[in-house]
């Protein structure tokens, strides 16, 4: 099993499955744990590294939901299968950039946990569109199926022992990838974001922890981990979701009224530059990918073309290109493959037209 | 485009940009990755745990019986050692931990064989409360299920 395995099957966020929902592109869940008796990956030494890899990972083998899965030790892949793993957020940056970690992922690319990064594991399961309850449902089972084998660290006033104090407790990070160009263009996202912060949200960029939003895409989680239970947890980022979810909407709509054609001419002119671009950077085409999707969730364009757009969005970023073309390529060269990529997908496209919602 | 920040660190371009607000107060950081990673995180919760241990003392004064990790190192990553670091460290993350945390007290699950006194006694509360609502509203029914449940709860809740 390789990388390209990887990006050449079909899974959860880049076929279809994701077109389904307008607003919220995926749910996810991460739960930190850690192994009693070692230290943290950050303090351990080699061999003891490799010890609690060879633990997790043969525990890892034993269940079910990850046979015929892909077993990833970070030390040997090239920079730039880490690369298009961490682009495809099925492992961290910070596990990609050291050579001790390793990584398990299912088959269908849901569930994932890696091996030695801040904490001994990190399980991750994520879903296409809004679906807090079943994620959380998989990586509950996944938690206990591995407490069942492996000895986790937990103290009954601090819950599960982390390497990190702001995971200590419950170890829970559920958080929902949320595209709000709505918010975004009617220039509201300062005063969402002051208003999650004030409620214990954090609001990141698509690449989660320390990077801008492009395309609009934003990343909702909750920060605190310790006195508030999962139960707890999981409703507060729920009812967030949905007010936001009918703020953009509202946003929407009344840009779409006040504008007028001025708003449906934004969203044709980012079809037209994508369709004739002969060079696309990374960060224009994600912001006009962007326009599309918001075209297709308002009748602009036909729905059934938004999980191109998805698509679109995740194989345009620059690992994603160097691993396709088998090499590593220039930044122009990539803005050059990402533009004809783009003219091809939307070639057939229809014209946009005004917004039906 | 907008024009590049600058690390707050160093004169390299800032990739990492983190905005927090804690107790009403924004915080906007930048740094360069290299910083950022030399600073032992990415998240300005974590920068801020490590700032806050600061002390002048340049010589270890926690030291971990079992990981021999101490203080010093934690002001450099923000991270402990070992799982045995969190008793050792408790004392002196107080603070920290009542400022980015909920309560010092967990409620929520615990690995398969444990059982999870904290969810007991948060649940133990709960029907405390529901019993009485259900009295008040004449829900007999509901109450007489709901004092079973806490007869329940206190015989697996040992006495603090």
């Amino acid at each position: 099993m390789t990388v390209q395995d990887i990006l050449a099957a079909e899974n959860e966020l880049t076929h279809l499955l994701g077109a389904q929902q307008a607003i919220v592109l995926s749910t996810r869940i991460r739960l930190a744990r850690n192994l009693e008796g070692y230290p943290f990956p950050g303090w351990a030494k080699a061999a003891q590294r490799q010890e609690i890899a060879q633990k997790c990972w043969g525990a890892l083998e034993k269940l079910p939901r990850f046979k015929k899965g892909h077993f990833l030790k970070m030390n040997e892949l090239s920079d730039m299968d880490r690369a298009v793993l961490v682009e495809r957020h099925l492992v961290s940056k910070e596990l990609a950039s050291g050579k001790s970690g390793a990584a398990v992922i299912s088959r269908d690319q849901t569930c994932s946990v890696m091996i030695n990064e801040e904490d001994h594991l990190r399980i991750q399961v994520v879903k296409a569109g809004w679906h807090l309850r079943g994620t959380w449902n998989i990586a509950e089972q996944l938690d206990d199926a591995l407490s069942e084998s492996l000895k986790i660290a937990f103290s009954e006033q601090l819950g599960y022992l982390t390497a990190c104090p702001t995971n200590v407790g419950t170890g829970l990070r559920a958080s929902a990838m949320v595209h709000l160009p709505g918010l975004c263009l009617s220039r509201h996202m300062e005063k969402v974001t002051r208003a999650l912060s004030q409620d214990g949200l954090a609001v990141r960029g698509w690449l989660g922890e320390g990077t801008e939003a492009a395309g609009n895409i934003f990343q909702i989680s909750n920060q605190q981990t310790l006195g508030l239970s999962e139960e707890v947890i999981l409703k507060r980022l729920g009812g967030w979701i949905k007010v936001l979810v009918e703020q953009e909407w509202n946003a929407r709509r009344k840009l779409a009224q006040e504008e007028g054609a001025r708003f449906v001419d934004r969203l044709a002119r980012s079809l037209g530059i994508l369709r004739h671009a002969h060079l696309l950077t990374s960060a224009e085409s994600m912001n006009m990918l962007s326009h599309l999707r918001m075209a297709c969730d308002m009748g602009c364009l036909p729905e059934a073309n938004r999980h191109l757009i998805d698509r679109l969005m995740i194989e345009g970023q620059p690992a994603h290109i160097q691993v396709r073309q088998g090499k590593e390529c220039e930044s122009e060269k990539r803005d050059s493959i990402r533009a004809n990529t783009v003219r091809e997908a939307l070639a057939t496209f229809p014209e946009v037209v005004s917004p039906t919602i | 485009m907008s024009k590049s920040l600058q690390c707050q660190l160093c004169d390299a371009v800032a990739t990492v940009h983190l905005t927090q607000i804690v107790q009403g107060k924004v915080h906007k950081v930048h740094y360069c990755e290299a910083c950022a990673s030399k600073g032992g995180a990415t998240d300005a919760a974590v920068f801020q745990l490590a700032e806050a241990v600061t002390t002048v003392a340049t010589q270890p004064t926690i030291i971990c019986p079992s990981c021999r990790f101490n203080d010093l190192e934690f002001r450099r990553t923000g991270r402990l050692g070992c799982p045995d670091c969190w008793p050792v460290f408790l004392g002196a993350l107080q603070d920290l931990l009542a400022k980015v945390q909920h309560r010092l007290q967990h409620v929520g699950r615990a690995p398969v064989g444990v059982v999870a006194i904290g969810q007991l006694r948060h649940r133990l509360h709960e029907a405390k409360t529901e019993m009485e609502i259900a009295i008040a509203q004449e829900d007999y029914e509901s109450a007489a299920r709901l004092r079973d449940e806490i007869a329940q709860l206190l015989t697996q809740i040992p006495e603090s």
